[in-house]
Formats: structure tokens, sequence, C-alpha cells
């Protein structure tokens, strides 16, 4: 096959109609999302929503059942050396070839990236406090995953998908890689798609959030969208005359009593707060939710809006 | 030196809002004044480990209202304003924590001249 330059002007994610099925499973369900470049998004779901599968495909280490992906302006099927030397995959459990040393693993892999950037791999070394001269095989399950990290980014790559990258590794490491990602993209205008449940870290460097559930984008939207339509409302009746129930359907969950309600509430528009509490001869305490408190919300299927 | 900011990621406030907010404050307290520089948009989002977008979607409203002006070359500095206009932005903060202020009192059933009159003592102590 003969090798085409890279698109630089491309999308670096683009899918459209994707199903992936394993037999008589269905992992993703039409799913489409176009990510531009420069982004941040976090990709959530619970376990088993298809996170995974989704990254799998747009590595193009599964071609999708039906639908198409286009990664770095190339088709999945597609891809080859051009677009494959930009692309940087870390995966939840990497495998590695145990016998070698850390040092030869770089080695090795750094002869298959004309790109591949060796101050970066030495700070990165540093910062992740890596031995080089350890063998695989002997490290734990928090330098593994080091390992893992520095093998998919050290050649700067175009878009990196990270797969809970850092489930194992402690709070001052993975403060160094959110800085380090960040440092990606304001040199390089890096795409990074993270997945993990560590939502702490996921909102400090995240401009953009896509959820999954059962298979399904039920979310895809910038992040500050999000933090200014999600609410939590604390509601005082004046006069003891809360409904059991509310019937508007920006509200996602409540519990209360007649007097005092608690209300986890979705919407853009400025006014809506002052309009309920009025409605309801209520005062009103809002504030806004982070992200953890924001998960099951957004990771559940679609209210139907009436 | 750059104004000293501190963003709090957890408490669901956008923190290009939350970037806005600090330095309306700071340069309604004076603490920035007119003609001050502001860091590159680089520069900022490197110091506070944030996404550039987020600082240059900070600055971008900022400047859209009128508190942040664009001089030759690209540097932001602090826009001279009338006298009204810096009298509001110095009631804008105030007037935010007064308004939760507002809701505690009534949900304690606090009498508007009570609540007024604590006001005015803490005020003056």
């Amino acid at each position: 096959m003969t090798p085409h330059p890279p698109a630089p002007s491309a999308r670096p994610l683009g899918l459209r109609g994707v199903t992936q099925r394993f037999g008589p499973h269905t992992a993703l369900r039409d799913v489409s999302l176009e990510l531009p470049a420069g982004r941040i998004v976090g990709l959530l779901g619970r376990n088993g929503a298809g996170k995974t599968t989704l990254l799998h495909v747009a590595a193009g280490l599964l071609l999708p059942t039906t639908g198409t992906c286009t990664t770095l302006g190339t088709p999945s099927e597609k891809l080859d050396t051009p677009e494959l030397t930009r692309l940087g995959l870390v995966q939840q459990e990497g495998r590695c070839l145990e016998w070698m040393t850390v040092r030869q693993h770089l080695d090795f892999n750094a002869s298959f990236y004309p790109r591949w950037d060796r101050d970066l791999e030495k700070r990165l070394v540093e910062a992740l406090e890596v031995d080089p001269k350890r063998k695989i095989v002997q490290l734990s399950p928090g330098d593994r995953q080091k390992v893992g990290i520095l093998l998919a980014v050290c050649h700067r790559p175009a878009l990196l998908l990270l797969d809970e990258p850092m489930s194992a590794l402690d709070p001052i490491v993975r403060k160094r890689l959110l800085d380090f990602l960040l440092e990606l993209l304001r040199d390089d205008g890096c795409t990074v798609v993270i997945s993990s449940h560590i939502l702490n870290d996921v909102e400090k460097i995240v401009d953009w959030i896509v959820a999954l559930d059962a298979g399904a984008i039920v979310e895809d939207s910038p992040f500050d969208a999000l933090q200014e339509s999600f609410a939590e409302w604390t509601l005082t009746s004046t006069n003891g005359s809360l409904p059991a129930a509310f019937a508007e359907p920006f509200v996602l969950s409540h519990q209360g009593d007649a007097r005092q309600a608690l209300l986890r509430v979705r919407t853009t528009e400025t006014e809506a707060a002052a309009r309920f509490a009025a409605a309801h001869q209520a005062e009103l305490r809002a504030r806004p939710l982070n992200l953890d408190e924001m998960f099951p919300l957004l990771t559940r299927p679609r209210k139907k809006q009436p | 030196m750059p104004p000293l900011l501190t963003i709090d990621h957890h408490n669901g406030v956008p923190a290009y809002r939350q970037i806005m907010d600090q330095l309306k404050l700071q340069i309604a307290t004076g603490l920035l004044p007119p003609g001050a520089e502001l860091p590159s948009t680089r520069a900022l989002s490197t110091a506070l480990v944030l996404n550039p977008m987020t600082v240059s979607k900070a600055y971008g409203l900022l400047e859209h209202d009128g508190v942040l002006e664009r001089r030759r070359g690209q540097t932001l500095i602090v826009r001279e304003r009338p006298p009204a206009a810096r009298q509001t932005a110095r009631l804008d903060p105030l007037r935010q924590q007064l308004t939760a202020a507002v809701h505690l009192a009534r949900q304690l059933d606090v009498p508007p001249a009570q609540a007024v009159k604590l006001f005015r003592e803490l005020l003056e102590s």
C-alpha cells in the first residue's frame, strides 16, 4: 500500500453510525462523534458502557460491524504508518514484552517512530519516577501503568487515547501526568480522549464530555455548559405546601417533604430558579454540581422530554 | 507579577467563570489598576495548570464586557473605565454575597429590619 501524507486539517477522530457487535452482544450502538483538534475529551460511562470498545475502534484495533470510523483523516480499516505513528493508546491492561527492561522497551518502541522525542522521554521518566533498569516483569501495577504511558506518548501523538491510564497511580504522579497532558495540548495541539473513573482528575483538564450508556452516546457537550446547566436546589417552603413530586421536566431527582426539598436539576434558563421558587412559594438556594455529582445524571438513558 | 488566582476544580463552577470573577474582584479592589498587563493565555494556563481554551474564554468574555482591552500587539490590559462603571464593578461582588445572605435571612425568618441592623453593626464594628 502506498503511504499517503497525513492530512493535518482533518479532524482527529470521527465516528459515523458505528455499531460494534461481539456475537450476540452489542457493545456500541449507532455511535456518531466528531472531535476537532486540540480538545481534551472526558469519556464517561458505567462499567460495560462501551468506553474501551469505542477507544479500540478509534485506534483501529477493532473494525466497526457497521458504520465508519475515521482516525487522523483515514478510515480505520486503512490506517497505516503515517497515521499510526501519530496515534497514542494507553490500554487498561497494556501488554508489554515482559523480559525487557524499561530502557530496552523504550528503545524498542522508539525504533518504530520517527518523531520519538528523547528529551521528552527523559523528562517523563523522571517525572513519573520510573526506574529504567528494572525488568517489566518485576514492576508493580502502578509502575506498569507508567511504562504504558511512556510508551504511548514519547512520539508526541496528534491523537492520544487513554483508557483508565491512572487507576494505579498515586496522587502526586497523577498530578504530574495531568500537567504533562496539558503541556502536550499547549505545545502540539494534541487531541486527548481520556476514559477514567477518577473524576476529580478528569474535571481538572477536560473541556468536553462524552458519556455512554449501554453502548449509546447519551451526552456530547462542552464541560462548561454542563457545569452551568446542572445544579442542586434546596427549596424551603414558605407555607409547607411542596408537592410530593415535581412535574417540571428539568427536575432530575427529588427528595424531601412538604417543607423542604433537595432537587437535582438541569436547565440553561437563567430565570428558571426564580420562576420555580415563585411557583412553589419557596425560598431557593442553588449550587452547581461537580463531576462526581453529575456522573449518575449523565450516564443514564436520556430522559424523554415531553 | 501575574495575578494570583486559585481555581477550585471541584466546586462545580466552570474554571473560566472563576477566572473572570477573581479578575473582576482584583480590578474592583484596585489590586489590578487600569493599564495593568495580564499574562498571555499560554502563561496563565501554564501557571494555573488549565486548558488554554479555558483562559482564552475568560479573557474573551472580559474583553467583550469591556473590563479588559487589547493593546497593540496582543497584550491584554485592564481598561480605564468611567467612575460610574467602576462603582458598579465594586458593588457587584458585594451584591452577590448579600444575595446569599438575604436567602438565609428569609429561611431563618429574620425580619428585614433586624437583618439590616445586623449588617450595619458588622460594618461599623
